[in-house]
């Protein structure tokens, strides 16, 4: 009966997030209630600014964006047991390298958005290229490498736009806008939607190929289930934990390029407010499947247009509640797995005791753990 | 007082907060629990810290609240960690999204706005006769007590971890937690006590972040400080000294910045900023075999 329990829930992978998220969001209304708000109006305010509107609709969606690149970036890397935590960091040395092409490099011709993206991922892929290395050959973790990178990437951004790519006198901390013909187009009137929502889409159906119908994410899976034991069969371990960190270095640097040449059109400082961080909550909400990706994505960048129609509705609300209702939501959903796992090892210690009551002949010290 | 003594008392006194999250950090990881969310720590006890020192008048309740809110989150991450079973990085990572958010919010809303008084802070202590030494003496004798407490902090750690049972039980923990526990240790018991440590210690630190300057919390006040810590650790090869030496370059690096105006150095200031990140990645990269993090560092342990 438990283990019907347990199938029931994998058919449908995405139930445990979705609890997660919904206890999330009635914790934030919580919190909004002691700290002195109507949390009907305040879910009201964000409703409207969220998805009170198809302009409303749209801007959740460009939101969504850089946290759909970032989540699939860490989800693709973690196929792999890999910790990619500075996808922060790529993003920013990718949109460098978008503003960089776009504002000093060649004239590229009608391709050029297209061909800026790939330097972005370009740029991405060196950044992870560092801890990839490190972690192929020297055996040396990914997860403090890739973190620290993070801040120097920041510093590399804030100094080429305070310093030589900056505008004197500016208004706030940016670099020229990129040429009009680097932009990504809008999709029509009415919208914040850029073109960049489909490469974006695009992307996601290449990473699921990737990951789901290619050997290399047969490849990926192997070395994230047993390194040593990849290694026995022939496959080349530390090349494959190279293509995989790069590649997801790739995507977050897409990321930062999609930012750049899309919804902001230049290179603002501190233009992320930490999307690499939440692509790990996005990949692990979405269970690390593409799908569930988008559709962590989707919430969160629908949580951070919310917020900003909070902050602007003079409620006195911070838009930082959208972090906390992020932080809550994959706390309850690690909580939910703890939990289940705690239930299968008790109710499998359980039924091995009452076979061994039913036959007393075997030792019962193999099943007392 | 000169420059450079002015710039090495600064220096001395950056590195207080560093020191605290650091130390606290070394203690974790040495057991093999690592904390991502070293920040949040920071922050929460930053923000609590000004809140209970505003609310009471007392820099002493300031400095509790601070250590209760870091430990509060660390307990947090040793239920999600331990408990669940959850990845510590993961945890770390999602724990420090949860503080930057949840103080932030704190800060704006409206029950809390006593953060926005200024909170009493500590004035520095002048040690008798030392402090007379000319140059030297106001540099390292004259700051506010957490400051001496932070350095004498090594000599109890370096202490603990060579001459006591606790400290080899730390090492075991972060080492061979399984052997640890075939000869009768509670790697559980050991890992939590390290991380409620590491959670006061780091609370303590962004307490002495605003309680020992303005006496204010902004949002985001840390400003990463937290990582650099965490950055100090690896830096400092897991060792307590190595540790010190570590936070010590890395506050020289912070005074340097604060003031290079004044001391005419021509260098962009986020070279300064990013300093400690490059010098810890490029020391991983060239000194592995001094450079050997506990082996069972992350390492979920279960008892089967």
């Amino acid at each position: 009966m438990i283990t019907g329990a347990l199938a029931r829930v994998r058919v449908v992978p995405l139930l445990l997030p979705l609890v997660a998220v919904t206890l999330a969001i009635a914790t934030s209304a919580i919190l909004l209630r002691l700290a002195g708000a109507n949390p009907g109006q305040a879910l009201g305010d964000m409703w409207s600014a969220a998805l009170g509107s198809g302009y409303a609709a749209s801007t959740s969606v460009v939101k969504a964006l850089p946290r759909l690149l970032a989540g699939l970036a860490v989800a693709f890397a973690l196929r792999a047991g890999l910790w990619n935590i500075g996808a922060e960091g790529q993003i920013y040395v990718g949109a460098v390298c978008a503003a960089g092409v776009a504002l000093f490099g060649p004239a590229l011709g009608g391709m050029s958005p297209l061909l800026i993206l790939l330097m972005s991922a370009l740029g991405g892929a060196l950044w992870a290229a560092l801890p990839a290395f490190l972690r192929a050959y020297r055996g040396i973790s990914e997860v403090i490498t890739t973190l620290m990178l993070v801040y120097v990437a920041i510093q590399l951004a804030s100094y080429l736009i305070t310093g030589p790519w900056g505008i004197a006198g500016a208004s706030f901390p940016a670099t020229e806008p990129v040429p009009e013909t680097a932009r990504l187009p809008l999709l029509g009137t009415g919208t914040v939607l850029n073109a960049g929502v489909l490469i974006g889409l695009a992307v996601a159906v290449v990473v699921w190929l990737l990951l789901d119908r290619t050997t290399l994410g047969v490849r990926l899976r192997a070395i994230g289930g047993n390194a040593s034991a990849s290694s026995a069969l022939g496959l080349n371990v530390p090349r494959v934990v190279v293509v995989a960190l790069c590649l997801s270095g790739a995507l977050a640097g897409l990321a930062g390029g999609l930012e750049v040449l899309g919804s902001r059109g230049r290179l603002v400082e501190g233009f992320s407010p930490g999307y690499g961080f939440e692509g790990i909550a996005v990949a692990l909400l979405g269970r690390l499947r593409v799908g569930g990706i988008v559709a962590a994505a989707l919430l969160f960048g629908a949580l951070d247009a919310g917020g900003a129609g909070l902050q602007a509705s003079g409620s006195g609300m911070s838009s930082t509640l959208v972090q906390v209702t992020a932080g809550l939501a994959v706390i309850y959903l690690l909580a939910a797995l703890g939990l289940r796992e705690i239930h299968a090892r008790r109710s499998k210690a359980r039924a091995a005791l009452d076979a061994a009551e039913a036959h007393p002949e075997p030792t019962t010290s193999e099943v007392s753990r | 007082m000169n420059t450079a003594t002015l710039a090495a008392a600064a220096a001395i006194a950056l590195a207080a907060p560093l020191l605290y999250a650091a130390l606290g950090e070394l203690i974790s990881e040495t057991a093999g629990v690592i904390n991502i969310q070293l920040e949040g720590m920071m922050l929460c006890g930053a923000l609590a810290g000004v809140w209970c020192a505003a609310s009471s008048g007392s820099v002493v309740v300031g400095f509790a609240g601070a250590a209760v809110a870091g430990t509060l989150l660390a307990a947090l991450h040793g239920l999600l960690s331990f408990v669940f079973g959850a990845n510590q990085v993961v945890s770390g990572v999602v724990l420090n999204i949860l503080a930057l958010g949840g103080t932030g919010f704190l800060f704006g809303s409206v029950q809390f706005e006593r953060l926005s008084m200024p909170a009493p802070t500590m004035s520095a202590v002048e040690i008798p006769l030392l402090s007379d030494i000319p140059v030297v003496g106001p540099a390292l004798f004259n700051h506010n007590l957490m400051v001496y407490v932070a350095y004498l902090l090594v000599p109890v750690i370096v202490v603990i971890r060579r001459r006591t049972t606790v400290g080899l039980a730390l090492i075991a923990a972060g080492e061979r937690p399984a052997a640890a526990a075939a000869l009768g240790l509670s790697v559980r018991r050991v890992r939590w006590s390290a991380l409620i440590v590491c959670g006061a210690l780091a609370g303590i630190g962004g307490g002495q972040l605003v309680l020992a300057g303005l006496g204010l919390f902004t949002e985001h006040v840390t400003a990463g400080r937290g990582f650099i810590a965490l950055a100090a650790v690896v830096f400092g090869r897991w060792r307590p000294v190595g540790t010190l030496g570590a936070v010590l370059l890395f506050a020289v690096t912070e005074a340097i910045q604060v003031r290079s105006q004044v001391l005419g150095i021509d260098l962009p200031y986020q070279l300064l900023i990013a300093l400690p990140y490059i010098v810890t990645v490029l020391a991983l990269a060239g000194f592995l075999r001094a450079m050997r993090p506990p082996a069972a560092l992350g390492v979920d342990y279960q008892r089967t």
